[in-house]
């Protein structure tokens, strides 16, 4: 299989360019071309803002006077601007909503008559593999409007890059994408069957493309109908595929070649409470579950996640079970599973730190690995297994003294770097939260014991009140902590 | 990723090997007296395939020299004969041979006593004394044997002497750094270092790169030779407990330490260890050892080398079964504390640190196999096996003394062979196993307990992960044993 790091989205980095206005085409009547000055966090220094980008990208109106791009077209966006191809102004334009689970953004343009003779495209449905596909967008090798084509090669789940972690429903198509492609409609029969989003570098594969297919684009569509963005649901579960005969017989199922058995149950979701592992899944929403997972749904044999991949925040979902060879019927009420999110790619919000005598603590994340690249063992650990070994009971977050910026008060304490804060002063850590009320006390010390056996740090108040004025100048520190916002609700 | 890396494979060493060497000016025949002192020691080693581990590895040998001691016994590096099959000496002066058995052998101290099988071998050799003294700036010299027999010495500096770390990654003792522009030579693996016609060291590395020696120091030699004479052999003494350094002066302050106090951070107390029986606990400070004072970074006042580890006195200085008297400063008041000193043996370990010279144990049910977790399984990933192994496994022997103080056995399910009772299980590799039909498992021997009694004709078998259950039919398991030991070569089903 093609390593998944491979994959790169087609999102265009430029100095600057204008648009030229090709002639003949129908769809620059929806095209627009999207501008993006982003700044990147930067966790390893996290007060500062972090360094600036200027990206191009696609996008095309939709109903309701709106742009329909990918999220990571306009994600960590400080301005956002938008050109269309009859028209040599620039508009800008703000993120309206923003789905980075499933890598699609809806754009407003302040400016209304920006939407004069513009005409909105419609979604189709999912094309049938092999037929022809047109791939519009602004992609590298020049400044106009580009097309190219392609046809259907294969339909298939596919982590979504841009979040690192998701995987839903996507299209490949063998038309050439390039960066800058991005948020642009492929289409079909005059309809839009999907937004071109992600693909394999060249020296990985040729003529890889994927595009976001229109069950996805619908969904999200829909989702942001009520003003919100809920994100996906999730069963919150794992369940293990019932082949083997003599499992089968244990567990007291007929020879029907139907059920799944769960695995474990997620704390943080919906599940939890109402199934268990050992439970055999026999239906959902009134569809058998084959013994190897799969549906049969709309004619088509499907993942059975795919069932709650079309539901909303909410929603209920049926299912008959045999707990202790016993039918049951149980429903439960759909809801997101934050804890997985630690390990997704996060945007749009600044780094989470506290800053506390020159040491720097910041909770785990995948931007925090990807910016420290750690060796420490129990930090991976920790990040790895998160989820599965449900870490997030006792470190909601994970709190990491990440970083020391050398001074008196610190200078004995370099060997405790990527060490997990487990308690200040006796009291448990579990947030960030803690962390900096806990330091917000007035204590002679502060002693903070970590994860394991190492020692403990010990910070005099008057030392660190001491240093604070000098660290913060020597090391040019913009704030001293940032708290808001995390994943857990 | 099956690559096997010998668990003591010394770095570096001798990595590229001309044939006889050319003398360099440093070199110069050996005095006759030493001549008949030495022996090459040929040994045929085997190591035992931890992913088949009812196999054996190829074969493969190590040349290298013993020395004779008093007793007549030759003393070598325990990695010369790890995992041996055949052990041969052979006279450097006349080339006859003669077969050896391992008497004792210590893989933490690298060091083993051979005994030649014919007693008439080693007649009209001259044993070497050992000499405790030797330090920083000392000359002493490495010794090598030429093809054709004859001695040669090549001079080395002593530049350190430190704790250092010996073949197992663990194991750290006394150690003299030494440089020395040295040859390879055929039995090069274990070389004498002696020091006036005594013996001051020996050889456990070298890097050709650096031209420098890491040796055995001889006061480990010492009294390793003193324990061997013990019966049964105790090995050398841990105190049981990690340590860090009190620096920092708002720590100190904290508890409540005078600049006079010295001392460490006790940071961690094996759980069953001496300095646990004496009531050491974490967060201790460790000021003294028998009346000696620990310094802020755990060293103290060597009357010899100057600067050494703690790590000395409890290790080499002292012998298993020896006492020694600890002062602790805890919230500010001292005691004194009474510690008896002895080995934690490798049994003892959740995870074996070392499985050396003897096989794995496992056991297979219906073609899953199960063994006990050891470092040397984790190894078979090879030189990156930290980052290569599952992960989980390798964070389990890392930590293994905070997550298993009690000392428990892992119990992995390593593989699958596949058959027909395994359909569906193919996937399933390195999970850690909890029950075997409803019972819980401290080591594999309960693991043969539990699977003798199924719960309703079934093996129930409980994971930590994913999938967390699954069952055998446990009357076809017994009737498809003979086909799966015959489908898969496998002298036996179960080795505990």
């Amino acid at each position: 299989m093609i390593p998944r790091v491979a994959l790169v989205t087609f999102f265009f980095l430029v100095a600057n360019a204008i648009a030229q206005i090709p002639k003949g085409v129908e769809i620059r009547k929806s095209l627009v071309r999207i501008t993006t000055t982003s700044q990147e966090p930067d966790y390893k220094v996290p007060w500062n803002p972090g360094s600036m980008s200027v990206g191009v990208g696609a996008g095309f109106v939709i109903d309701g006077d709106r742009i329909l791009t990918n999220a990571h077209v306009v994600s960590n966006a400080s301005f956002i601007v938008v050109e269309k191809e009859d028209d040599p102004q620039h508009y800008p334009a703000t993120v309206q909503f923003i789905g980075h689970d499933c890598d699609l953004a809806v754009l407003r343009v302040l400016d209304k008559s920006f939407f004069q003779n513009t005409r909105p495209l419609t979604t189709g449905g999912i094309p049938a593999i092999e037929s022809p596909v047109s791939v519009y967008g602004y992609p590298i090798g020049g400044e106009r409007l580009s097309v190219t084509r392609g046809i259907i090669s294969r339909i298939d789940f596919q982590v979504y890059s841009h979040s690192g972690i998701d995987s839903h429903l996507a299209v490949q198509i063998d038309a050439a994408i390039n960066p800058g492609n991005s948020g642009g409609p492929v289409m079909q029969d005059g309809k839009v069957v999907g937004v071109a989003f992600q693909g394999y570098s060249g020296d990985v594969a040729q003529n890889v493309g994927y595009m976001i297919p229109t069950p996805v684009i619908r969904r999200f569509l829909k989702d942001i109908s009520n003003g919100r963005y809920d994100g996906y649901v999730d069963l919150s579960l794992t369940y293990f595929k019932l082949v083997n005969p003599a499992e089968r017989r244990a567990l007291g199922l007929p020879d029907n070649e139907q059920g799944v058995m769960v695995s474990s149950v997620s704390t943080a979701g919906c599940s939890y409470g109402v199934l268990q592992q050992g439970d055999v899944l026999l239906t959902i929403d009134n569809l058998p579950i084959a013994s190897d997972g799969f549906v049969q749904l709309d004619g088509e044999r499907v993942e059975m996640p795919e069932i709650v991949e079309r539901k909303f925040k909410g929603d209920k979902v049926k299912l008959d079970i045999l707990r202790d060879k016993k039918k049951q019927t149980v429903e439960l009420q759909l809801t997101g599973n934050w804890p997985y999110l630690m390990q997704a790619n996060h945007y749009d919000s600044p780094p989470r730190f506290v800053l506390f005598g020159g040491l720097v603590f910041q909770p785990l994340s995948k931007n925090f690995m990807d910016a420290y690249q750690v060796e420490d063992m129990r930090l991976r650990y920790h990040y790895n297994f998160f989820v599965t070994d449900e870490i997030y009971r006792t470190h909601p977050e994970v709190i990491v003294l990440s970083n020391i910026l050398p001074d008196p008060v610190n200078a004995y304490l370099a060997d405790l770097r990527f060490q997990i804060v487990d308690d200040i002063n006796n009291k448990k850590i579990g947030t960030l939260e803690d962390m900096a009320n806990a330091f917000a006390q007035k204590c002679d010390y502060y002693v903070i014991h970590f994860v394991g056996s190492a020692r403990p740090a010990v910070l005099e108040r008057s030392a660190v009140e001491r240093a604070r004025d000098r660290i913060i100048g020597n090391y040019n520190v913009q704030k001293e902590q940032f708290v808001e916002g995390g994943l857990l609700k | 990723m099956r690559k096997f890396l010998t668990l003591l494979l010394a770095i570096g060493f001798f990595q590229t090997g001309h044939g006889a060497a050319e003398p360099t000016p440093e070199e110069a025949p050996a005095p006759p007296e030493q001549k008949g002192s030495v022996v090459r020691v040929n040994s045929t080693n085997q190591a035992y395939d931890f992913f088949r581990p009812w196999n054996k590895e190829a074969p493969f040998s190590r040349r290298g020299m013993g020395v004779l001691i008093d007793g007549g016994n030759i003393l070598v590096t325990a990695e010369l004969v790890a995992n041996n099959d055949y052990i041969e000496l052979e006279r450097a002066d006349s080339g006859e041979k003669a077969t050896a058995t391992v008497q004792v052998i210590d893989y933490e101290a690298n060091l083993a006593i051979l005994h030649s099988t014919d007693p008439k071998f080693l007649e009209g050799m001259q044993p070497l004394q050992i000499t405790t003294d030797v330090k920083a700036g000392d000359e002493v010299e490495v010794l090598q044997l030429e093809s054709n027999g004859t001695p040669v010495s090549t001079k080395a500096l002593v530049t350190t002497v430190e704790v250092g770390r010996y073949a197992l990654e663990d194991s750290g003792y006394l150690m003299f750094r030494m440089s020395c522009p040295l040859q390879f030579r055929e039995n090069s693996f274990t070389l004498p270092i002696v020091k006036g016609k005594k013996l001051a060291a020996f050889l456990m590395r070298y890097d050709s790169r650096s031209q420098t020696i890491d040796a055995i120091a001889g006061p480990v030699i010492q009294h390793f030779l003193v324990e061997s004479q013990h019966q049964p052999y105790r090995g050398f003494p841990r105190a049981g407990m990690g340590f860090s350094p009190t620096r920092d002066p708002q720590l100190r302050r904290y508890l409540k330490l005078q600049d006079t106090d010295g001392g460490v951070y006790i940071n961690q107390v094996d759980q069953g260890g001496p300095a646990a029986k004496a009531g050491i606990q974490e967060g201790d400070v460790l000021v003294a050892i028998a009346h000696t004072q620990v310094d802020p970074d755990g060293n103290y006042l060597h009357p010899v080398y100057g600067k050494l580890s703690i790590t000395h006195l409890t290790t080499t200085e002292a012998y298993s079964g020896q006492s020694l008297m600890m002062t602790v400063i805890r919230n500010g008041d001292r005691r004194q504390l009474r510690i008896e000193l002895f080995r934690k043996p490798v049994e003892g370990y959740a995870i074996e640190p070392y499985t050396i010279g003897k096989p794995p144990r496992y056991y297979i049910l219906g073609g899953l196999v199960f063994q006990e977790l050891t470092r040397q399984y984790l190894r078979e990933w090879g030189a990156n096996w930290l980052k290569d192994a599952p992960q989980r496994l390798v964070y389990y022997d890392r930590f293994q003394s905070d997550l298993f103080p009690d000392g428990r056995k892992i119990i992995i399910l390593t593989q699958i062979l596949p058959t027909e009772d395994t359909v569906g299980y193919e996937q399933l590799n390195n999970l850690v196993v909890t029950k075997l039909n409803g019972r819980k498992l401290q080591n594999l021997e309960e693991f043969a307990e539990a699977a003798k009694n199924p719960m309703g004709g079934f093996h129930k078998i409980e994971f930590e992960e994913d999938p967390r259950e699954i069952y055998l039919d446990a009357q076809q398991v017994q009737e498809d044993a003979a086909q799966l030991q015959k489908t898969y070569s496998i002298p036996e089903l179960r080795h505990l």
